[in-house]
């Protein structure tokens, strides 16, 4: 476990120091900054309109008649199809970890905070959701609910809550217990106050650190689920669909299966390797 | 001890039955069922829909559907299957020696591996090695499964035609070691190396620990030579986080495996699973949900027993 | 003289060795051996021919039964368990239809060396009509009024009323065992459905679930053949993954649902194949609820077709592999009608038509009238690629004209599940064969008596309602002359093409590939699979 250091609000500039010095993770950073930026203004970056459909110009292969990455099999713009799909892939990223992020701070603040059976009731909750085998979970869901943003921001929220919610429950129950604590206590300090001003500082290390991890995993949740036919269905892009839908062409044109893995592949990695540096700067004495 | 144990039985028990009941929801309440896979045979029509429907039971209120499954369940009936009749148990027992197989292969491989690069990486930090294998374990951790997935198939099976392109065994011939393990290459090097990056990263950062404690610096300053003090000293203390890795990566191991068997066509439990959802299969959807939340309670029931045995000093709550 | 009678009787020989070796259908003598693979994308799990099945199902059915009589790729009956097809002339039907008497082959035997007899006729009507058993279907066996067996090897059959598709009823009705079936517990679970006894040119061996299923052949099959020794069922899930098995040689024949057309072209360059591309009696459909406002318009429907740019449609998001279609019948029919209206593609005609109905464009572009908007959604299995394609084409070339198509896709057990029965959808993009062994009689598709969300019962999802369709559609059931149901089903095709409740896109032609040296594979768009005749296939060495 850490060392027994005094808890203080992170100094911000040893911790960008830290970051910055893991090579891969400031990497990782620009092309997760480039990638989002380009899913924000999709519709400046991206060349033509996703869905414009010319049936005459199919299949072509990268950089001929005009399209950067080729046509797919409706004669659509590659390019401009990825970065419409970047901008819901990662929104649903996005969105997903906010979801699992909120929904586990308030169980495991709340069951921190809350004593005897109320705690070990909402950590069985957490448990029972665990136990459930979160890609059959993630299917069951996706498989009976309509897929759009955000039910499968949802689903892929109510099946990553449970890390955040031990994370923070575990951080916050061992900071509630230390002397300070019950000192600023003492000192007629509110709950609430105590919280503010002790707990969510020295827990946001991990949990931005898990939360990240999240966003990587959601992007990654949303192709499996795609994948399997039970995700955003086109003519709407996400990278996920995109690779579903090139399967069939594999040998014929292997370009529309090859840009949108590399795609996941990019975002997922960068973010990852953004979470690593994260730890290091954050959290650098490792809580496991 | 044992308290501990029945307790967590208990526990485990409960966690089971909500699992049950929340799947159950899931299932019945979404729109569609198993009865929308006969729309094509068109010499079906909608009063022998509606009469399959009288039939299956499912045109009764759900807690009534609920109670007599678990009534079935606690008498040892599993139900059966909607597609085929079979009984669930059987049926998913049949599928089980496929996905165990996968399962232990890759998970063999990606230990042994990954535990290799992962000291490696830790013994030579910082090294071009070292940076390589980082970034190839997580460049692993990210790509989705059934993408690389396809580009082994396309490469090695339809390009180079070394690897056949899916299934457990070649069909039409009797059973063959060599045909079974040529099968077998290409989707336990896919999940393989999928599982095989947390175990390197987990290994290289507990050897990095353990190779600064004191002990080993004393070890190294009797003299032992550098190999003695890693076999000893460090591995021996790794070895314990690391079962306790196995015991909660196994029965996660069914996800992993889940898309791996899609891409390869392997008949195992996590194809099952995919197939019996899309007919809306209950009875075996049910069942393959308890048995997997079955192993997962006694994996990770098993992983805390191994925690507690490895370390005294770990409180049991 | 003698040498005029040798001179007389060599050709005589030469002609019955000719007429002896063109008995096969390719001049050859089938040669016996060899294993045939077929690969499927759906998994044949129910293995009893009576109980709820699905095409591939049906597969091993015809391996492993028989039914009395066939129906071939003409749409002509062929004996099989039956002597002799019963017909008015040959006195096997009765004048006024209501009694049918045919006899039965004494040589059949089912896979237990118990010889076939009328008492498993008898026993298979008794086990459909048996309220205690959850047969597919009970429509059509509905009509009889009693089934007799004055002895071993004839039965009667007495119907309440005459019913035209009775031949084709039995021809897709498989006969079950009565020694085997009548001493069991449970009617409706027992081993029998794991491991079926039947009377056909394959036996059952095992089933590997989610993986292979195998028969072998039965030496003693009373029909022509079985040629091959062994049949393996192969379950693909993928259908790109099972061209990439055809292709490379693990399977043998692509089975349901064969090579889609985006394949075609590559398939074509395969060696060592034959493809087999031959129309089906399926028709691809924009099937409306007629019962919706938008819809309930006549100009809509005329105009929506009017702007389907039917040609691309085909040519280009289908490569011109199937063939337009008018009506839901197909030119195989023997009641098809060839004179009906062809398509036109004309948008400006298809804008003054809505024009002129008083359907104006809103601020959005969308037309709307009285408060509607035309504004539906289309939905069909997620999954199946090439339809999401003609979706997003559809979706666009109708958006010139003003209508706003949303495209609703969901999976298939969502879909044609509640969604589609009871006309819960705005429109779905699907394909079926309406005729069951090619008799027309769509009664059930079209009545406004078997609109399921209003009756129960019934196949008329579209909530389609014609009082002139209906009466006609109830003499053509039962009428039993030909030339006059022939007459009935043109005028029923006439005016449904005119009043559109569908849109009628194209006839499916199935792409299905065997290897080369398989003989006797033979496409036929009247049953539900093409393992119907497999007991004649054979390979050539």
């Amino acid at each position: 476990m850490g060392s027994a250091e005094r808890p203080e609000a992170p100094r911000i500039p040893p911790a960008l120091a830290r970051f910055l010095r893991h090579r891969l993770a400031t990497g990782g950073a620009l092309i997760a900054v480039l990638l989002i930026v380009s899913a924000v203004f999709a519709q400046r970056v991206a060349p033509r309109d996703p869905l414009f459909i010319d049936i005459t110009k199919r299949f072509a292969p990268p950089l001929r008649e005009g399209f950067l990455l080729g046509s797919d099999e409706l004669g659509r713009d590659l390019f401009s199809r990825l970065i419409h799909a970047g901008r819901i892939s990662l929104t649903v990223g996005f969105a997903a970890m906010i979801v699992s992020v909120t929904a586990g701070t308030l169980v495991g603040t709340l069951a921190a905070h809350a004593s005897g059976v109320l705690d070990t009731l909402l950590m069985r909750l957490t448990d029972v959701f665990l136990s459930f085998p979160s890609i059959f979970l993630l299917l069951a869901l996706a498989a009976f609910i309509p897929p759009s943003v955000v039910s499968l921001a949802l689903i892929i929220g109510l099946t990553a809550w449970m890390e955040p919610a031990r994370l923070v429950h575990g951080v916050t129950s061992s900071l509630l217990s230390q002397d300070f604590i019950s000192a600023a206590r003492a000192t007629g300090g509110t709950q609430l106050r105590i919280a503010w001003r002790h707990v969510i500082p020295n827990s946001t290390g991990p949990v931005v650190v898990a939360a990240t991890l999240n966003v990587a995993n959601a992007i990654l949740a949303e192709s499996y689920v795609s994948y399997l036919g039970y995700g955003i269905q086109p003519p709407l892009a996400t990278w996920g669909n995109m690779l579903n839908n090139a399967q069939a062409y594999f040998n014929s044109a292997p370009w529309l299966a090859i840009f949108p893995g590399l795609m996941i592949m990019l975002a997922v990695t960068s973010i990852n390797f953004v979470g690593d540096g994260l730890r290091d700067a954050l959290d650098p004495h490792g809580q496991k | 001890m044992w308290r501990y144990v029945l307790w967590r039985f208990l526990q485990g028990l409960g966690v089971m039955f909500a699992v049950s009941l929340i799947g159950f929801a899931i299932l019945h309440l979404a729109p569609g069922g198993p009865l929308a896979v006969y729309a094509t045979t068109t010499y079906m029509r909608a009063e022998d829909m509606a009469r399959l429907q009288h039939e299956l039971g499912l045109d009764q209120p759900l807690p009534v559907q609920y109670l007599r499954w678990v009534t079935d369940l606690l008498h040892g009936n599993w139900g059966r299957s909607y597609r085929d009749g079979s009984p669930v148990l059987a049926a998913i027992g049949s599928r089980l020696p496929a996905t165990v197989e996968l399962m232990l292969v890759s998970l063999t491989l990606a230990v042994i591996l990954g535990v290799a690069v992962g000291i490696l990486g830790a013994v030579r930090k910082h090294s071009i090695f070292d940076y390589l294998a980082t970034t190839g374990a997580m460049v692993a951790l990210s790509v989705p499964t059934f993408w690389f997935a396809l580009m082994v198939i396309y490469l090695f099976a339809e390009v180079m035609g070394v690897l056949p392109s899916g299934d457990i065994a070649t069909i039409g011939r009797p059973f063959s070691l060599l045909d079974r393990v040529h099968h077998l290459v290409g989707p336990s090097a896919v999940l393989g190396l999928v599982l095989l990056a947390p175990w390197s990263r987990y290994t290289r950062s507990a050897m990095l620990e353990v190779l600064h404690e004191d002990y080993i610096r004393s070890a190294r300053a009797k003299g032992l030579s550098e190999q003695l003090v890693l076999l000893r000293h460090a591995f021996r203390n790794v070895l314990i986080p690391l079962l306790i890795l196995a015991g909660i990566q196994l029965p996660l191991l069914f996800g992993g495996a889940l898309v791996t068997e899609t891409v390869f066509s392997w008949p195992g439990m996590g194809r099952f699973f995919v197939d019996s959802l899309g007919y809306r299969d209950y009875p075996v959807i049910m069942g393959l949900l308890l048995s997997s939340t079955l192993l997962v309670v006694v994996g990770n029931l098993v992983a805390d027993l191994l925690c507690a045995l490895a370390d005294p000093r770990i409180h049991i709550q | 003289m003698r040498k005029m009678v040798g001179l007389a009787v060599l050709p005589l020989i030469v002609f019955l060795v000719i007429g002896y070796m063109s008995r096969a259908t390719n001049g050859a003598t089938p040669q016996k051996g060899g294993d045939v693979i077929v690969g499927l994308s759906q998994e044949p799990t129910v293995f009893h021919p009576l109980m709820p099945g699905i095409e591939v199902d049906r597969g091993v059915h015809m391996a492993v039964f028989d039914p009395l009589w066939r129906v071939d790729s003409r749409g002509n009956f062929v004996p099989d368990l039956a002597t002799q097809i019963p017909s008015v002339e040959n006195g096997g039907v009765a004048k006024d239809g209501l009694r049918f008497m045919f006899r039965l082959r004494k040589d059949a035997m089912w896979h237990d060396g118990k010889p076939f007899t009328a008492a498993d006729v008898k026993f298979t009507y008794d086990l459909i009509m048996n309220a205690n058993f959850k047969a597919a279907t009970r429509s059509g066996y509905d009509q009889i009024a009693s089934l007799s067996t004055p002895d071993q090897y004839t039965v009667v059959l007495t119907l309440k009323k005459p019913y035209a598709p009775m031949l084709a009823l039995w021809s897709d009705t498989y006969i079950v065992p009565q020694h085997i079936l009548s001493q069991v517990a449970d009617i409706n679970t027992n081993d029998f459905s794991k491991n079926p006894i039947g009377t056909g040119a394959f036996k059952f061996v095992e089933r590997v679930p989610g993986d292979h299923i195998t028969l072998e052949a039965n030496r003693r099959y009373h029909g022509p053949g079985p040629y091959l020794d062994r049949v393996i069922f192969k379950y693909i899930p993928d259908l790109t993954v099972m061209f990439v098995r055809f292709k490379t040689g693990a399977i043998d024949v692509t089975g349901i649902q064969g090579i889609t057309v985006d394949h075609y072209a590559e398939a074509k360059t395969v060696p060592g194949v034959k493809l087999y591309v031959e129309p089906t009696s399926f028709v691809e459909y924009i099937w409306f609820n007629n019962a919706l406002a938008q819809f309930k318009d006549k100009a809509v429907r005329q105009a929506l077709y009017l702007a389907m740019n039917k040609q691309d449609y085909v040519e280009r998001v289908y490569y011109g592999v199937p063939r337009p279609a008018e009506s839901f019948l197909a030119p195989a029919s023997w009641a098809f009608n060839p004179n009906l209206p062809k398509h036109e593609y004309n948008v400006s005609k298809a804008k003054e038509l809505l024009d002129q109905a008083g359907w104006k464009a809103g601020p959005d572009g969308i037309r709307q009238k009285d408060g509607v908007k035309l504004s539906f959604s289309n939905s069909t299995t997620a999954g199946n690629k090439v339809r999401e394609q003609a979706q997003a084409f559809l979706q666009q070339g109708w958006k010139q004209i003003g209508v706003n198509m949303e495209i609703k896709n969901m999976p298939a057990a969502v879909v044609w599940g509640d969604y589609f029965y009871k006309s819960q959808f705005d429109s779905v993009m699907v394909g079926w064969n309406m005729p069951v062994a090619g008799d027309p009689n769509v009664l059930t598709w079209f009545h406004s008596g078997f609109i399921p969300v209003k009756t129960g019962q019934g196949s008329n999802t579209l909530q389609y309602s014609n009082p002139e369709v209906d009466k006609l559609l109830e003499e053509g059931v039962s009428t039993l002359d030909r030339e006059k149901r022939k007459q009935i089903y043109q005028q029923v095709q006439s005016i449904i093409r005119d009043d559109l409740p569908f849109l009628t896109v194209f006839y499916y032609v199935v792409i299905e590939g065997t290897k080369e040296k398989l003989q006797n594979y033979q496409q036929n768009a009247n049953v539900w699979s093409n393992m119907w005749n497999v007991n004649e296939w054979w390979w050539e060495k």
